[in-house]
């Protein structure tokens, strides 16, 4: 396989003839690079075409529903044009991308498009964590065709897309619910609301922009070149205050090597943005990040964004794609509306994703990681490959003021209000050197090494170049 | 129109801007304090403060609207 270049460029334009915009073979000629596209199936009235061709030289399986016929909708001639999409992408272990456009199954055929329409719901199912599955969502993806893109690893939006199991004229007659469309499960309902997409584009190039180079990224991940790694000084990002929350995201810009929105793709930037999940690469080869954003809420974890980083987590693992989590977090978001949320279930995926990831998966906390959101973040004891942490930080079960006023409620109330903050201060100190400061985690082995600012990127990539590589032995199911 | 709303439990710790002002996406508008942490909550687009719906030392619940920037 020669892959000529990990920058994704544009895809080139469709042939100059005027040609319907939805016709399978025109969007799928405009995905592929130029003159690589090969169709595998019949342009039929099937209302499917599967195709393979390369994505910056890499070769790679996609299919396109074809919306000029009844709306796309899949019978069992379409869905059998998918099943072989997919065959040919796990018998050839390449990726394989979705063009999604269809009202769903097809209601004359009754049944039988549902029976086929599960089928191709089971080859999904059985390739995935095998090859990397990328869902395009150009137009209305409807019923089946809404839990095709779901079953997939990565869904990518086009502005024009839109999900839902049933559409507007179904929910008004039913719930009696006015919405449009666009509403009920556009880029902004699924981009931000739902989680079900994850990368919305504002139209149909730039999804395809966004497509390739997530393929790309899972399907071909490259070496770490360690040689490549620039150290620059990361520690810009912090603020002077230590109490003062900050956006994480200059952070993950500055240790991948190319920004997100460029080469680097954020996956549900606006669900659940107290956790960033990013694929990049860093020295060349892919990773994924996992950071908490003190911007948002804090840095809190709670139980949306721990599902969503123990998905994350599961679909790297199962790909061969090493992690470095970005930690710091005051804890998990306390509150009524958590617990009754499933912040216990669902909080405990991600302590089974990290416990059970095989890929080499590197930690730094930047500046305080506390109580159960310490462990949950790819502590030690999850089985880390190397903790890192920076001179300020701080771990703890909670902050050191937080716990003095617990540990020594009674000698705190035993003196004058006056005096009380100085010896609340004085306990602090006490106890941040038994139990908070990063010595003591030293000394136990739950972190590593300190690392400065400055030295941070060389540290991560000589971590995850000098651990073996592995790959997890699961399926991506869609937490 | 933007509403501006608090995403969790929070005291307002400081108010950044007055009505009226313009400000540039990522401005911070107001200043929360909640997990003992001060947390900026910032314009997500350019525009102007049409109104401020909180003061400095008020409590702010998940939802709550902060200010309306247009």
């Amino acid at each position: 396989m020669t892959v000529t270049d990990n920058r994704v460029v544009d895809p080139p334009a469709a042939t100059a003839v005027p040609e319907d915009p939805r016709d399978p073979r025109v969007r799928l000629a405009a995905f592929f690079d130029e003159g690589s596209l090969r169709l595998i199936t019949a342009e039929d009235d099937s209302a499917a075409l599967s195709a393979v061709g390369r994505i910056s030289g890499m070769p790679a399986v996609a299919f396109a529903n074809d919306a000029r016929i009844q709306g796309g909708a899949m019978g069992t001639a379409g869905c059998a044009a998918i099943e072989v999409a997919y065959e040919h992408a796990v018998r050839e272990r390449i990726p394989v991308v979705g063009l999604w456009h269809s009202g769903g199954a097809r209601l004359a055929e009754g049944v039988e498009s549902l029976h086929a329409v599960g089928r191709v719901f089971a080859a999904m199912t059985r390739a995935s964590g095998i090859v990397p599955q990328i869902s395009v969502v150009l137009g209305p993806a409807a019923g089946g065709a809404a839990y095709g893109p779901a079953l997939t690893d990565v869904v990518v939006m086009s502005q024009g897309g839109k999900v839902f199991v049933t559409g507007p004229d179904v929910v008004r007659s039913v719930t009696g619910e006015q919405i449009t469309a666009d509403e009920l499960g556009g880029v902004d309902a699924h981009g931000r609301r739902s989680g079900v997409v994850h990368v919305t584009a504002p139209d149909d190039t730039a999804a395809m922009v966004q497509g390739r180079r997530l393929a790309l990224l899972l399907g071909h991940q490259g070496q770490l070149r360690t040689a490549d790694v620039l150290d620059l000084d990361l520690g810009g990002v912090l603020p002077e205050s230590a109490r003062r929350a900050y956006d994480v995201k200059p952070l993950v810009n500055g240790v991948l090597d190319s920004p997100l929105g460029e080469e680097s793709v954020e996956l549900q930037a606006k669900y659940a943005p107290n956790m960033v999940t990013a694929l990049g690469r860093l020295g060349g080869r892919t990773v994924g990040i996992v950071a908490n954003n003190p911007l948002r809420l804090g840095g809190c974890l709670d139980s949306k964004s721990a599902e969503k980083a123990a998905r994350f987590v599961r679909m790297c693992d199962s790909f061969g794609v090493p992690l470095i989590v970005m930690v710091d977090t005051p804890g998990y978001l306390p509150g009524v509306g958590q617990e009754w949320d499933g912040v216990v279930r669902r909080g405990a995926k991600l302590l089974h994703a990290f416990a059970e990831a095989t890929v080499p998966r590197v930690t730094l906390v930047t500046r305080k990681s506390y109580g159960g959101a310490y462990i949950a973040m790819n502590s030690r004891s999850l089985g880390a490959t190397r903790v890192f942490a920076w001179p300020t930080a701080e771990v703890a079960v909670m902050g050191p003021v937080a716990a003095v006023r617990i540990l020594h409620r009674k000698k705190l109330a035993a003196v004058p209000a006056e005096e009380r903050p100085a010896l609340e201060a004085e306990l602090a100190a006490e106890q941040e050197k038994k139990a908070g400061g990063l010595e003591r985690a030293r000394e136990l082995g739950v972190v590593d090494e300190v690392v400065l600012p400055e030295r941070t990127r060389s540290a991560l990539a000589e971590a995850i170049a000098t651990a073996p590589s592995a790959r997890g032995a699961h399926g991506n199911i869609p937490l | 129109m933007a509403e501006i709303r608090a995403e969790m439990v929070a005291s307002v710790w400081k108010v950044a801007v007055a009505e009226g002002a313009e400000v540039a996406e990522g401005d911070t508008l107001v200043i929360l304090e909640s997990m003992k942490m001060e947390i900026p909550v910032l314009a997500e687009d350019p525009g102007t403060v049409v109104s401020l719906a909180v003061a400095e030392g008020d409590v702010v619940q998940e939802g709550d609207l902060l200010a309306v920037v247009d």
